[in-house]
């Protein structure tokens, strides 16, 4: 379950936007392997009670139903 | 004596007023004296008459303060007495291994957390203050004296158990079936009647004192999403939330919207024929 287990496999981000219905469009495809595990999405509007980062918007395969912190830095969020 | 009785209540709460308002207190303090919110509940169930209402009226006069944010009774405890909710809202929450937390219910002003849990050995679930909270602790030996005892007290207590398991089936319905913004935009309506029959919220709005991660913790969505959909009914103009304040502008429209019917309140007295 813990994406640290994914450590050995070649993580990918690649620029999206993403229909949130919000403000908050810009995104990020997360693939490990050439597959999609997470779709990720910048919070930047401060009007969020868990302030602004990255929020793990979906997640897929061993990662879906996780319930991720918000990651401040994009590093973060691949480790 | 009884023309003396709703006096001395209305005194009292003229006394208590200063201490519990604030200047946003939406409710003339004459409604709020009118009646016990356990009585103004339960004369939904049936007919009670006065002697039934004294015996009410005398499960709410000790009661204990509780702050904000502060736990009445723990899962895993043994349960020994009855909490009822006078002033204030509650609420029964599970803490999952990982540490997410499920909120299971909203305990209003006139609910039990759980009339007959004294039956129990070890409580199942947790009860916490949102708000600060005026509660009575009642004996078993009190609950099991009254529903022996009195006839429409015991069928009273019966259709409150009722109505909370009807409430628990409806919040499965939205989590499992209804999308996040009419999920929330029904919970909004059913704390607009249930507050209304405690003479708690006005025509079109209530206090509501819950954060965010509150709100997303009853839905079991994240704070992000709950969020966006607070946005996107105020958007719409289905929803004013502002200031520990709900506000519905078109209540008919916001009951539209999510589909709401109230029939598993049971606020409607069943007759006395078939």
């Amino acid at each position: 379950m813990d994406a640290r287990d994914n450590v050995e496999a070649l993580l990918m981000l690649q620029p999206i936007a993403v229909d949130t219905g919000s403000p908050n469009w810009e995104g990020r495809l997360f693939l490990a392997n050439g597959m999609l595990i997470a779709v990720l999405v910048r919070l930047d509007t401060p009007e969020y009670e868990v302030g602004t980062g990255w929020f793990v918007e979906a997640a897929f395969g061993r990662l879906f139903g996780i319930s991720a912190p918000i990651f401040d830095t994009l590093e973060e969020a691949t480790r | 004596m009884t023309a003396t009785a709703p006096k001395s209540m209305t005194e009292v709460a003229t006394l208590q007023a200063p201490f519990h308002s604030d200047a946003a207190i939406p409710f003339p303090a004459k409604q709020q004296a009118s009646s016990n919110p356990l009585i103004l509940k339960l004369e939904h169930a049936c007919a009670l008459d006065e002697t039934d209402k004294a015996a009410l009226r005398a499960l709410s006069t000790t009661t204990r303060k509780f702050e904000a944010d502060r736990d009445l009774c723990r899962e895993g405890d043994r349960p020994e007495t009855v909490h009822l909710v006078v002033e204030g809202l509650a609420y029964r929450y599970k803490i999952l291994p990982d540490g997410k937390r499920q909120i299971l219910g909203l305990l209003l002003p006139g609910d039990f957390c759980d009339l007959h849990v004294a039956i129990l050995a070890r409580r199942d679930h947790s009860i916490g203050t949102f708000t600060p909270c005026d509660v009575t602790e009642i004996p078993r030996t009190t609950i099991v004296d009254l529903i022996t005892t009195q006839p429409h007290i015991a069928h009273a207590f019966w259709w409150a158990t009722l109505v909370d398991e009807g409430i628990m089936r409806e919040w499965m319905a939205s989590m499992g079936q209804r999308q996040a913004a009419k999920m929330v935009a029904h919970l909004f309506c059913e704390l607009l009647v249930r507050l209304q029959a405690v003479g708690r919220a006005t025509a079109s709005s209530y206090e509501l004192r819950m954060t965010q991660n509150e709100l997303a913790d009853v839905f079991g969505i994240t704070v992000v999403h709950l969020n966006r959909t607070l946005r996107d009914l105020r958007a719409e103009d289905l929803i004013v939330l502002k200031s520990g304040r709900l506000d519905i502008p078109d209540v008919a429209r916001l009951k539209g919207f999510c589909g709401f019917n109230p029939n598993y309140l049971h606020f409607d007295l069943r007759s006395a024929e078939a």
